[in-house]
């Protein structure tokens, strides 16, 4: 885990990890979040609906920003204060994602961090994302 | 209503999610409904990411409402 400090921090700072979608994960998002809706869980609702399979939940793979920040960038002081995602496209299991995430503005005053991330599965962006963390070092 | 009011309507409006607010600059965190510290903190790093502009601490905590923030403003943008 990252343990960034204000002072090491710089605009343009950025941070990538890759993570395989699994059926797996899609149980446990499942059982977590109680969203039961048949485009998730159905592969022929899914193809009736125009989707070649199942789509994976987008909050399922929007957790990964938090795995960005908590872990990575700032990491080990980080406090979320706000997250904006736009989906772009479906993901699927078995779609290996790719998490990017950079700095875009430091706030000094209040030691607020931007973060301008996107997840991508290789061939095409899932989502993009705003968030904004503030830097909890005492 | 000077320039920098104006440019601040679209930046209040979006961060304090009220498409209706008309802000002058007597408003305040006292008379604007939703202004609490979070959307504070929001709105400052609106301001200096649109204006391209950097406030401390010390110049934010002698603001009092929306008419000190735009000379504060002010101040900054004439010596870029």
């Amino acid at each position: 885990m990252n343990a960034y400090r204000w002072p090491e921090l710089h605009v343009g700072l950025a941070h990538s990890f890759s993570v395989q979608l699994t059926q797996e994960m899609m149980q446990e998002f499942l059982h977590l979040s109680g969203d039961t809706n048949p485009l998730h869980l159905d592969s022929a609702f899914a193809r009736e609906s125009g989707f070649p399979d199942a789509v994976a939940y987008g909050m399922l793979t929007s957790s990964l920003y938090s795995r960005m920040v908590g872990v990575y960038l700032p990491g080990r002081f980080c406090l979320l204060h706000g997250i904006q995602v736009e989906f772009s496209n479906p993901a699927y299991v078995g779609d290996w994602l790719t998490v990017k995430a950079e700095i875009a503005h430091l706030n000094d005053a209040y030691r607020r961090i931007e973060i301008k991330a996107s997840i991508e599965n290789g061939e095409k962006v899932i989502s993009k994302a705003k968030i904004r963390v503030g830097l909890n070092e005492r | 209503m000077s320039d920098i009011l104006a440019e601040l309507q679209p930046i209040f409006r979006d961060v304090l999610d009220d498409p209706a607010l008309q802000i002058t600059r007597q408003s305040s965190a006292a008379t604007v409904a939703n202004w609490d510290s979070l959307a504070h903190i929001n709105l400052v790093s609106a301001i200096e990411q649109e204006f391209r502009i950097r406030f401390s601490l010390s110049e934010l905590a002698g603001l009092k409402n929306v008419g000190d923030m735009i000379d504060l403003m002010e101040q900054k943008l004439a010596i870029k």
